[in-house]
């Protein structure tokens, strides 16, 4: 039994690719977070403001694509993503 | 259990137990069988009681040595009947081991046992001990016991004959001698009730000498025993058996004996030895009759001992008697010599007279006839001469006489001596030239005067003139004086027949006619040699005689210069010159008669020449051997001569040396040694006589040339007897070796006396000397030590010390013991020593210095007597108190066991001491002395020696070289007892009869112990479970301190109940009173409280219920209790409260808040009235207290300051664990000395910790997530740490996962999560094994680590064999 995560598509207004998650990211989720992520190949933004839950098997998953995702968070994750670097290699908005 | 000894074994399963109240062997207690083990194991006399009759049972060497008749009959009677001859004696001392528990003591006690058929003298040294039933109570009592009986009657009648020899004079008279013995007989009524000493009579009747015990009156003690009645059946006493030198044993039967005397015993004797006193080569003396202790057989040793008194007495008798004798004898013979001398001067005087009276008037008619008739003329001349020779005869027995007398009256003046000897002999010119010899006389003039008397000088000269003229018929005769140093040396020398080597001896001899082939005459008085002699000496010269047979003879004066050896009053002035006297004419006028040119042949001898008296000696009455010493041939010939002449048996040996060896191979009764011999001359001989105790004591006469009282006195120095001055004669050597050779005897018999003595003392005696070499020992001495008196001297170190190196400390004992000796001289003390064939032996040793009266030396005398039994027992009795001491001490079985244990290894210093259990589990348990290895870890064949030792029967040691074992009953099973003793030391019969005593005591204590344990583990067990539930739910902590230890339970309680809707019950109650009698009540309300929570979750309803049921219990009344019921979700909390005081809140911000309300009475008071309920909730991270009185009253103390007190203690641990707390809380409010009231204490900190385990499986993260972030919020925690700790426990729960149990899917994760006031703690383990983080292949996993640490303050991970543990806490912010 896989951890529950709503993983939504969709476009910013100005056009971005923007994928929705809700729930919790853990190590039991992060194939279908990557999935997602991967139906582009172009930039996404990751809209984070829905997980209460982000471990280091998700941050992987970012890591990877550090180079192409934005992130949107709420100060929850923020000590996550600052103290894993992840911060510093993209733009992470919401903080 | 009755096999440990086959033959009284044997006679106790014969026994009819059943019908004693101890019942059949089978049903018998352990302690009892193990009681009756060591008996019959033991090799020493043990008897037991045991049970109410007290019931009899005892060992072989019991049997043996005491019981005697009494046995079988006595096995499994009352100890009583048993021994109801001295019931009385006994029985108190039983009583008292019974009543006390204290073993008693006593030393050579005199009972009177009855079991040889009469009552019987004995004594006996015992120590009666408490024996125990399984329970520790005293049921009966062990003693072990050594007869005395031959040690306490052999002192006795030891010292009976050591008095009797006491007696310091050596001489007495009979009478003296027989009171003495009379009263030191008299001082031993117990083993000579009466006495009576009879003397044979001449007439052959017997007289009373001596009575010890009864008056002379006495009708059994008459004064004679009539010779003819001395066979008659009529007769008192048998004097006929004595007489014949026989021993009788007499029956006391009749009127005569029916008052005798009973010494000290209760009833006199039945029977009289009588025995005679022997004389040595004569008929007895007379006899001696003893009354017999009756209480005694009349065994090989008191009969003799009796023979020793009769021996002492006969010899005493002896002595007097010879001495009477010999006192006798020497006043007959000085009486005689007083009438030979009054004779001989009376005859002198009486021929002088008529001589007189013939000679003046034959001078008349010579002068008047004289020319006239040649015939008349001759006849005149014949009756002149022969007068002349008369009177000069008479002249020289009468200067014997004086000089015997000693009232020669002389007169010494300093002359020429030369001058007036030359004129002396010119007198014999020409008698000598006449008989055609040459006489030369060579006087040269001297430079010092010789002080002599005239008259006695010139019977001296002419007496040797003549004697040369008479034996000289051709040749020369030559006088010469000169000076020789200090004196002058006259020579009167011959060329005459001279005197054979046999007679030189005699020369001198008075009375004495030298045998010769030719002489001029056959005349002679045998005195003239003899009275020349005596004349010189009076001059303190001397004269010898050198003689060759055939060549001549010649005789040698020397005379000192000076007077001072002379007498003062005899000196007199020089007179002039004075012609030669008138003395010399008869000599002259004699020596010209032998002549045959003489005035007559005719004339016949007018003296007898038969001078056959003979010297008045006379031999010896024993032949006594002599022994004689002297380099000089010629002399030990005519010593031995004259000693085998008087009859006794000589041997001869040429030096000191020789004298030396055959004394010391055979020693004679005198030694009759010279001064001057070739390499060890008389005097070393004598001191090295002197020296060896074994030859000290033979007498030495010394021989010497050398006169003068200086001689004498180095020889008498030296340690010789006697001293005699060469030349001697015969008659004076004869009488100073009889007087010698009969004191030698007198003092042989005492030296005699003394060794039996000394050999017949029980006690071992020896002599040391200054060194502390034993130099003397006795026959008891040998028989304890081992070591005889053939190698004597023992130089130190003594050969029976305990060997230095296998047993130091007993060497050192001795060590001390002999400092003491040689040091302080006198003492006392108890020593381990080794006998000759190894065995170990105790002994009382006492010493005291001593002067050799012989030898001037101190020495040191001392005795000592076997006290091994008694040092073993005493070590028994107090090894089984140290061990009894430590088995009551001891609390529990393993305590009692090392206890036991480390007492053995004190005991007998051992390396180690170990006991192996083989009881129910794998392997043997082990218990030491000190710290005990496990099996595995000793020895394999220590090991095995254990398997094999636990195999024997129990109770039954076995020893090797450096170690012993034994088997014990341990409550678990079979034990097996190793004393290590660490080297090679014996391990002797007495440590292994105590081995077995004390495993055997210790087999019982281990059961008392383990009975103990037992009954107090059940009680524990039993108190627990009042007290409250065996599992406290998670986030409680309790205490409980009772008032009464040991007890574990008292009037307070504490209980938590898990209620059917998830809610937990809480009670804290208090009951009235404490101990016991409260905890039962506690029991019963605990428990009703509980039945009511869980069929009505309501405190104020519960509390209402328990009014009426505590209404029913007596001293439930009053109780108070604090009941509530909380939801641990929500914290909410529902009480009431009977009289309790409140609980206590302590909240996070450190403020207090008291559960005040809800209350109302204590339980009871009033039944069915309604009760009040309150609610609270529990704030997060806050803690509740709930405590009974004994936590916060305090006398002179207002409550609430305990409270406050109470709750700022659980303010101030508010960052430990809910455990850490109740700890700190209990220390914190003890008083001083110690809680005096029960305490019950129960803490709860709100949430309780979250704990869980889950499978290993990633699908489980995210419930475990809601879980914890559930408990989070209870927690009431802030979003951010929340969080943090979210990341933090989720990071290790997926590491578990993925690496702990990446090859085990499913294995259980565990996660704890406790909070504290500000600080959470979080446990993650798991059983599986991390990976080593390796970021290039995982570098999401490296990062979770990093995770874990930046969001806690502190991360451990432990990884090990048994899985990976991450602990982390972050205080919360």
């Amino acid at each position: 039994m896989t951890t529950p995560l709503t993983l939504t598509p969709g476009r910013r207004p100005d056009g971005t690719m923007l994928l929705t998650a809700v729930g919790e990211i853990d190590m039991t989720n992060t194939e279908a977070l990557a999935d997602a992520l991967d139906t582009t190949s172009g930039p996404i933004v990751l809209d984070l403001t829905g997980v209460g839950y982000l471990d280091s098997a998700g941050l992987n998953v970012l890591f990877t694509r550090a180079d192409r995702v934005e992130l949107v968070a709420t100060p929850l994750l923020a000590p996550v993503l600052t103290i894993s670097g992840l911060a510093d290699l993209t733009t992470v908005h919401g903080l | 259990m009755f096999a440990a000894d086959v033959e009284v074994g044997g006679d106790l399963a014969l026994v009819d137990w059943a019908a004693t109240p101890l019942g059949p062997p089978g049903e018998w207690p352990q302690s009892l069988q193990t009681a009756v083990s060591i008996l019959l194991s033991s090799r020493f006399p043990m008897w037991m009681a045991w049970g109410p009759d007290l019931t009899f049972f005892c060992n072989a060497a019991y049997r043996r040595d005491t019981l005697g008749q009494k046995y079988p009959w006595a096995l499994g009677r009352p100890a009583s009947e048993v021994w109801a001859e001295i019931w009385n004696d006994i029985g108190p001392r039983i009583d008292a081991v019974l009543t006390t528990d204290r073993a008693t003591w006593d030393e050579a006690l005199l009972l009177f046992l009855e079991r040889s058929g009469y009552a019987e003298e004995t004594y006996h040294t015992f120590s009666y001990s408490p024996l125990r039933d399984d329970t520790g109570a005293v049921v009966g009592m062990l003693c072990v016991v050594s007869e005395e009986t031959e040690r306490v009657i052999g002192e006795r009648r030891m010292a009976t004959l050591r008095d009797l020899g006491s007696d310091p004079s050596v001489v007495r008279t009979e009478q003296e001698m027989l009171a003495f013995v009379g009263q030191q007989l008299g001082r031993n009524p117990r083993d000579l009730p009466f006495t009576l000493t009879y003397l044979f009579q001449p007439d052959g009747s017997a007289r009373l000498a001596g009575t010890t015990g009864l008056t002379a009156a006495h009708p059994a003690a008459p004064v004679t025993l009539p010779a003819d009645a001395a066979d008659a059946g009529d007769a008192l006493w048998p004097a006929a058996a004595p007489a014949r030198g026989e021993s009788v044993v007499v029956s006391l039967e009749g009127t005569a004996f029916t008052t005798l005397p009973a010494g000290e015993w209760p009833k006199p004797p039945t029977r009289a030895l009588v025995v005679p006193l022997l004389q040595q080569g004569g008929d007895p003396y007379g006899f001696l009759v003893a009354g017999l202790n009756r209480y005694r057989p009349l065994d090989p040793g008191y009969r003799g001992f009796v023979e020793l008194v009769a021996g002492h007495i006969a010899a005493g008798i002896a002595g007097a008697r010879s001495y009477q004798a010999q006192q006798r004898r020497a006043e007959e013979l000085a009486e005689l010599d007083r009438a030979k001398t009054t004779f001989f001067s009376n005859i002198s005087h009486e021929f002088r007279t008529p001589l007189t009276l013939i000679m003046g008037p034959v001078e008349d008619l010579r002068a008047r006839f004289d020319g006239t008739d040649p015939r008349v003329r001759e006849e005149l001349d014949a009756i002149h001469r022969n007068g002349l020779r008369l009177g000069k005869l008479v002249n020289s027995l009468l200067d014997f006489s004086r000089i015997e007398a000693g009232r020669m009256q002389a007169r010494y003046e300093p002359v020429d001596l030369a001058a007036v000897t030359a004129e002396l002999a010119s007198v014999f010119r020409s008698a000598v030239n006449k008989a055609g010899l040459a006489f030369e006389v060579d006087c040269a003039r001297l430079d010092e005067p010789v002080h002599l008397d005239r008259g006695m000088w010139e019977k001296v000269v002419l007496n040797l003139l003549s004697n040369a003229l008479k034996f000289t018929f051709d040749g020369s005769i030559t006088v010469t004086t000169r000076a020789e140093n200090d004196h002058a040396v006259i020579t009167v020398a011959d060329t005459g027949i001279g005197v054979s080597a046999e007679e030189m001896p005699r020369l001198f001899e008075r009375f004495h006619r030298i045998e010769t082939a030719r002489a001029r005459s056959d005349e002679g008085s045998g005195i003239g040699l003899a009275l020349v002699k005596e004349l010189v000496g009076l001059h303190g010269g001397t004269i010898s005689a050198d003689s060759t047979v055939g060549k001549g003879t010649c005789f040698t004066i020397r005379l000192p210069f000076g007077s001072e050896h002379l007498p003062a009053d005899a000196l007199a002035p020089a007179v002039s010159a004075a012609a030669v006297s008138a003395t010399a004419e008869p000599y002259v006028q004699e020596a010209l008669r032998w002549l045959p040119t003489g005035p007559s042949d005719t004339d016949p001898p007018m003296v007898p020449t038969s001078d056959d008296v003979a010297p008045h000696t006379s031999g010896p009455v024993v032949p006594a051997r002599v022994l004689i010493a002297d380099d000089n041939a010629d002399m030990r010939e005519y010593l031995t001569r004259i000693l085998r002449g008087a009859g006794y048996r000589v041997e001869a040996v040429a030096d000191g040396h020789e004298a030396l060896r055959a004394v010391r191979a055979d020693a004679p009764d005198l030694v009759v040694s010279d001064v001057m011999m070739p390499r060890l001359d008389g005097l070393s001989l004598v001191r090295e006589l002197r020296t060896d105790a074994r030859t000290a004591p033979v007498p030495v006469l010394l021989l010497s040339a050398r006169a003068g009282q200086e001689a004498s006195i180095e020889g008498l120095e030296a340690g010789a007897d006697d001293y005699l001055v060469k030349p001697f004669a015969a008659a004076e050597l004869l009488a100073r070796v009889r007087a010698n050779v009969e004191l030698s005897h007198l003092r042989a018999h005492h030296a005699r006396w003394r060794t039996a003595l000394v050999d017949s003392l029980q006690e071992a005696f020896f002599v040391c000397d200054e060194d502390g070499a034993v130099i003397e020992i006795n026959a008891a001495f040998t028989d304890i030590l081992g070591y005889g008196p053939g190698e004597l001297p023992y130089p130190p170190v003594h050969p029976w010390w305990p060997d230095a190196d296998t047993d130091r400390e007993a060497h050192q004992q001795c060590a001390e013991a002999f400092d003491r000796l040689v040091g302080e001289g006198h003492g006392r003390c108890t020593v381990p020593v080794t006998h000759r064939d190894g065995h170990r032996l105790w002994i009382d040793v006492a010493f005291n210095p001593v002067q050799d009266p012989d030898t001037g030396h101190r020495v040191i005398v001392g005795t000592f007597r076997d006290v091994t039994a008694e040092h073993y027992s005493v070590q028994r009795d107090s090894a089984l108190a140290a061990l009894s001491l430590r088995l009551s001490q001891a609390t529990a079985l393993p305590e009692a066991l090392t206890g036991a244990l480390s007492e053995l290894k004190n005991l007998w210093r051992a390396r180690q001491v170990l006991a192996a259990v083989f009881g129910h589990r794998a392997e043997p348990v082990l218990a030491a002395a000190d710290a005990a290895p496990n099996w595995q870890e000793l020895p394999a064949d220590r090991r095995e020696a254990l398997v094999a030792l636990c195999e024997r029967p129990p109770l039954t040691p076995v020893t090797d070289h450096t170690s012993a074992g034994i088997t014990v009953e341990h409550p678990d099973g079979p034990m097996a007892l190793w004393v290590d003793l660490g080297q090679s030391r014996p391990f002797t019969d007495e440590d292994k009869l105590l081995l077995s005593l004390l495993a055997g005591h210790l087999a019982q204590g281990l059961v008392r112990v383990h009975q103990i344990d037992q009954q107090r583990e059940t009680a524990i067990a039993l108190q627990r479970a009042i007290l409250g539930p065996a599992h406290l739910p998670d986030g409680f902590a309790v205490r409980y301190e009772p008032a009464t230890p040991p007890l574990e339970v008292g009037g307070d309680w504490y209980d938590t109940v898990a209620l059917p809707d998830g809610r937990t019950g809480i009670v804290v109650g208090d009951c009235v009173g404490r101990g016991l009698e409260a905890a039962t009540v506690m029991g019963q309300l605990r428990s009703a409280c509980r039945a009511l929570l869980l069929q009505d979750a309501s405190p104020a309803q519960t509390l209402m219920a328990l009014d009426h049921f505590a209404a029913g219990i007596p001293g439930a009344l009053c109780t108070t209790v604090f009941c509530g019921v909380l939801d641990q979700a929500t914290g909410c909390l529902t009480y009431s409260s009977a009289g309790h005081p409140p609980g206590i809140l302590a909240h996070r911000d450190g403020t207090i808040h008291l559960l005040d309300d809800g209350r109302s009475l204590p339980l009871a008071v009033r039944p069915g009235r309604p009760r009040p309920e309150a609610e609270c909730t529990i704030p997060a991270r806050a803690t509740l207290l709930l405590y009974t009185d004994g936590l916060v009253e305090r006398r002179r103390r207002p409550l609430n300051e305990g409270i406050d007190q109470a709750g700022e203690a659980v303010h101030a641990g508010r960052n430990a664990t809910v455990d850490d707390l109740a700890t700190q809380i209990m220390t914190r409010l003890a008083p001083e000395n110690g809680y005096d009231d029960d305490v019950a204490l129960l803490l709860y900190r709100h949430p309780a910790p979250l704990e869980m385990t889950f499978p290993a499986e990633s699908s489980q993260l995210a419930p475990v997530r809601k879980a914890l972030r559930t408990w989070l919020e209870r927690c009431q925690m802030p979003p951010q740490t929340a969080q943090n700790v979210l990341v933090a426990v989720g990071e290790a729960c997926a590491n578990a996962i993925e690496h702990g149990h990446r090859h085990a899917p499913g294995d259980p994760v565990r996660l704890r999560a406790e909070a504290s006031v500000n600080d959470v703690r979080l446990i993650v383990a798991d059983t599986g094994r991390w990976k080593t983080p390796q970021p290039d292949a995982n570098a999401h996993r490296g990062r979770g680590v990093t995770l874990m640490k930046a969001m806690m303050q502190q991360v451990t991970i432990t990884s090990g064999a048994t899985g990976t543990t991450v602990d982390m806490h972050t205080r919360i912010a």
